[in-house]
């Protein structure tokens, strides 16, 4: 069963659209980016596939039902953990919070509430910072503490908006690597705007800006890396749909075996519309 | 001083001071962690058009304060989840219009000269017993609700959009936290009056935030230090022959600045 099924979705605050005849399906332990220009949508889509938001028109299923009847599969670890830092709580019953849903009157937590979340704490190497005030660490690990917190719940798939945008390099590459070693078991889905999530670590990516393209990259990866010009992928072609970078120098040669479509099913090898699609959807 | 404490009156103006420190502890530290202090400032000033009400209809002024200010309260929660981006548009009117409320049916009422001031900045000399059922029962009431929805409470507080995630009803704490607001004002204002409760729901919780590294910490000790400031401005009240409600207030402050200077944390 896919994880996310997404079809036909289109979604508006007021009048204007934000999102149009979205389609998006994410299978099984996939580590999707979600990019895209400001503005573009992607948190109003992670709003969807979390059901804070309803649409009106296409379905959203997560694991076969609505977002709002599954919420207990998905974890969510979201944007800014810098709010909120005078906040008089411990690390660990921040992680605590994802069991906060299971009826347990009475503060205080279970036993087995707590070791579970001395686990997810462990799980990301965050355990000995158990009783320390969460506005006395760093960015990252406090991203790293929601990541616990949204492990605690023991989610299938966990959906992280940002999660590196008030991180140094350093601590960027930490985070990326906790999630590869959690994608082993789970469903990954980041936004970001951070190129290097999908080079180095999504074999899946959509580009959001209202609308939405898909992109399988798992087998590029190596492409990237070597810069190698004879393999199909255009690099910049990647930062184009960013929307960052234009290019100039790889616009003849490349539209014919780059894979850019509009759905969700598109093969690697498969030489469709190229390029100019990028543009229209910018 | 000591001999002050076998009149009747004294007794109850402590009592009631620290019923209603622990109170405004246990709620300052929910207001403030939750950034609702205007919103209580709101609710408070327009209390006031309760107090008119209940002066015009002859009812008990708790009663009519009590139902106006929880009935600002839950129009305000609704306003804030369906006007988010207004908000503070709303807070000022409500303010306002509670206050006009108050004024003019204090001045429809037909030979009524009681000192409004007292509503305004406190009387904490003229507790009634039945005043003090209702601090106690009040108190009662908070604690209850703290120990039963801690978990609930603190998730809404930290971050309501996880906990809406997590399958917790934002809307129903997030209303619950600002009906008992409105009744914490209305029990401080015989204390410090409803214009000076803000400084009582926030200058301890300031304190304590800085100290504590848990919110149930936090209420707690919000409670101490706010009962420590009452007593002493109290004692200041008394023994200068000052405003009870001003004294307690401007002795937090100064207290507050003390803290500060020699408070060399984060």
């Amino acid at each position: 069963m896919s994880v996310i099924d997404i079809e036909d979705l289109s979604f508006a605050y007021d009048s204007d659209p934000v999102l149009e005849n979205i389609n998006l399906h994410v299978q099984k332990r996939d580590f999707l980016a979600i990019i895209g220009p400001n503005g573009g949508g992607k948190s109003t889509l992670l709003k969807l596939i979390l059901g804070l938001l309803k649409s009106k028109k296409g379905t959203i299923k997560v694991f076969g039902k609505a977002p709002s009847k599954n919420l207990s599969l998905i974890g969510y670890v979201p944007q800014n953990t810098n709010v909120n830092t005078d906040f008089p709580i411990k690390v660990i019953e921040v992680v605590l919070m994802g069991h906060v849903g299971n009826k347990n009157p009475l503060f205080g937590y279970g036993k087995d509430e707590i070791a579970c979340a001395m686990g997810a704490l462990s799980q990301v190497g965050m355990q000995a910072f158990a009783q320390s005030k969460i506005g006395s660490l760093s960015g990252g690990q406090r991203q790293r503490v929601m990541i616990a917190r949204a492990l605690c719940a023991h989610p299938k798939v966990l959906i992280l908006d940002e999660p590196t945008s008030s991180i140094d390099i350093k601590g960027q590459k930490e985070i990326y690597e906790l999630l590869k070693l959690l994608n082993q078991s789970i469903t990954i889905i980041v936004v970001s705007h951070d190129i290097s999530v999908i080079l180095e670590y999504a074999n899946k990516a959509a580009h959001v800006n209202k609308q939405l393209s898909f992109h399988d990259i798992s087998d590029k990866k190596k492409t990237f890396h070597t810069h190698d010009n004879t393999g199909h992928f255009c690099e910049i072609e990647l930062l184009q749909m960013l929307g960052a970078v234009e290019c100039s120098s790889c616009d003849a040669s490349d539209t014919s075996t780059s894979s850019v479509t509009n759905t969700n099913n598109n093969s690697l090898s498969e030489p469709v519309e190229g390029k100019s699609k990028w543009r229209e959807t910018k | 001083m000591i001999e002050a404490l076998q009149f009747g009156f004294i007794q109850h103006a402590l009592l009631a001071g620290i019923l209603v420190s622990f109170a405004a502890g246990v709620i300052g530290s929910l207001i403030v962690v939750n950034r609702m202090v205007f919103l209580a400032g709101g609710i408070a000033h327009s209390s006031y058009g309760g107090i008119g009400l209940a002066v015009f209809f002859g009812l008990p002024i708790f009663l009519g304060a009590s139902i106006f200010a929880v009935g600002a309260a839950v129009l305000l929660a609704f306003l804030t989840m369906y006007k988010r981006h207004r908000i503070d548009t709303f807070i000022g009117l409500i303010w306002a219009v509670g206050m006009a409320i108050g004024v003019i049916f204090v001045d429809l009422t037909p030979g009524y000269n009681v000192d409004m001031m007292s509503y305004l900045f406190g009387s904490i000399l003229a507790v009634s017993s039945a005043d003090l059922y209702f601090m106690g029962i009040l108190l009662g009431v908070i604690l209850f609700v703290i120990t039963f929805w801690y978990r609930d409470i603190l998730a809404v507080s930290y971050d309501s959009e996880y906990a809406a995630l997590r399958g917790v009803n934002v809307k129903f704490f997030y209303t619950l936290i600002l009906i008992l607001s409105a009744l914490t004002v209305v029990v401080a204002i015989k204390v410090v009056g409803l214009i000076l409760v803000i400084a009582m729901l926030t200058i301890p919780v300031y304190i304590a935030e800085k100290l504590s590294n848990s919110l149930l910490g936090m209420m707690f000790l919000s409670g101490l230090i706010a009962a420590i400031f009452t007593l002493i401005g109290l004692w200041f009240s008394y023994t200068y022959n000052l405003t009870s409600g001003a004294s307690i207030i401007l002795v937090s402050a100064a207290l507050l600045g003390v803290f500060l200077l020699f408070y060399r944390g984060k």
